[in-house]
């Protein structure tokens, strides 16, 4: 039972992962398009990228944590 | 650029230097390490037995080998780099084997493994291609690299030294989690770097038949800090970042929640609060304690206490499981790249 809810815990973080990697692709690289029509400066694209990826990599963190907490306050508590 | 004959032939050579020199050296490595009374004992056992330690110079002294004939035939930087890097670690874990260190010592000092990926990088080129594989696509970040670099190298040697707590499981979880990674190098990154990472897989195959419960030695801190270096450097050097990362989630997850429950970089030893305690029947039980720290093996046990051995085959079965992920996320790469 244990080993079950281990793997479910371990496939949370998979689709979390994915999720991030999908969402950096997808709106965090192509970000010069779209904000500033291709005209950007490289550092300024860069700088904010870097910004928006370590903020979601924390996020990653803190929903990590979360999931954590919860599944250790019911296995360990019981 | 490798032709088939070439991959094979460079291939089964590195390939058959590092198992050999492990399954070959490892016995009078024993035999010597035994007879200079360096030893520990394996506390989750009756009696206690001394076990010696460390592994880790038969096992980066295979691993060197094989890699410089990589070098002599390739002439590839990335070979070179990984090399170092491994080398590097391999003497972070030597100095700890030898002297008792603080609990910052290794990931502040396995910062300095990663310098010969970056500076031959710099001044050579071609050892990692300065974009993040994301699976969905590549992040071309040429200077944010860097950082990256410098954060998974002492990441991945950490995590594998944090998952050796029980016989055979570090040796066997790293088998199982370079068989994704291996797959994933061959197909996204180059086969050079994919040869140079056959000899971490086959020194640890070879080396798991001395580390597998009963443990006849153990690898020590210059084991699993080489190892789980090599693994981060081939993922960097192979375009496979990401795939690594999936293909070690268990002890990412043990690291993780070691790391949430005490709140501060220290040694297992340091912490008061053992996660488990040893039943009268040498069994592992998950500790009522609320100040243990939370880790894999306290998660396992649970529901029950568990035999060694017992515990070591559920950390191999989440670590297939993972294997898996990695495996499915390398199909949907596969799928996205060339669809």
């Amino acid at each position: 039972m244990a080993l079950t809810i281990l793997a479910l815990f371990m496939t949370g973080m998979w689709v979390m992962i994915l999720t991030v990697a999908a969402f950096l692709v997808i709106f965090v690289a192509p970000l010069d398009t779209y904000l500033f029509g291709g005209q950007g400066g490289r550092l300024t694209i860069s700088a904010i990228q870097a910004a928006i990826a370590i903020i979601v990599v924390i996020v990653l963190v803190l929903g990590l944590n979360r999931l954590k907490r919860i599944y250790l306050h019911k296995k360990l508590q019981q | 650029m490798l032709d088939g004959v070439n991959l094979i032939t460079y291939g089964a050579a590195v390939s058959a230097i590092s198992f050999f020199g492990v399954l070959f050296l490892t016995p009078a490595t024993i035999r010597s390490l035994t007879a200079k009374h360096k030893v520990v004992a394996d506390a989750h056992k009756p009696e206690k037995p001394q076990v010696p330690r460390p592994a880790g110079p038969v096992i980066m002294i295979s691993i060197a080998a094989a890699e410089i004939v990589l070098f002599i035939l390739t002439m590839n930087i990335a070979v070179l780099a990984i090399l170092l890097t491994t080398a590097i670690a391999f003497l972070v874990g030597y100095i700890d084997d030898i002297r008792v260190m603080p609990g910052w010592f290794k990931p502040v000092a396995l910062l300095a493994a990663a310098i010969p990926m970056v500076v031959l990088d710099i001044y050579v080129g071609e050892v990692y291609g300065e974009s993040l594989n994301l699976i969905f696509g590549r992040a071309y970040i040429p200077l944010l690299y860097i950082p990256l670099i410098f954060v998974i190298i002492p990441i991945t040697g950490n995590t594998i030294n944090s998952i050796d707590v029980l016989n055979g499981v570090a040796s066997g979880f790293l088998i199982i989690a370079s068989i994704p990674l291996l797959a994933s190098i061959a197909i996204f990154g180059s086969y050079e770097v994919f040869l140079a990472a056959l000899p971490m897989l086959f020194a640890s195959i070879a080396f798991y038949r001395y580390h597998k419960f009963p443990s006849r030695i153990f690898p020590g801190d210059s084991g699993t800090l080489l190892l789980g270096t090599m693994y981060g450097a081939v993922a960097i050097a192979g375009s496979s970042e990401i795939i690594g990362v999936i293909a070690l989630l268990p002890a990412v997850m043990n690291s993780f929640l070691f790391l949430a429950s005490v709140k501060r970089i220290v040694e297992h030893r340091e912490v008061k609060a053992r996660p488990t305690i040893l039943t009268d029947d040498f069994k592992l039980a998950a500790s009522t304690d609320s100040k243990a720290p939370a880790t894999l093996v306290r998660l396992i046990v649970v529901d029950r206490p568990l035999g060694e051995r017992e515990i070591g085959y559920q950390i191999f079965k989440l670590a297939i499981f993972t294997a898996l992920l990695a495996f499915a996320s390398i199909a949907i790469q596969y799928i996205v790249l060339f669809r």
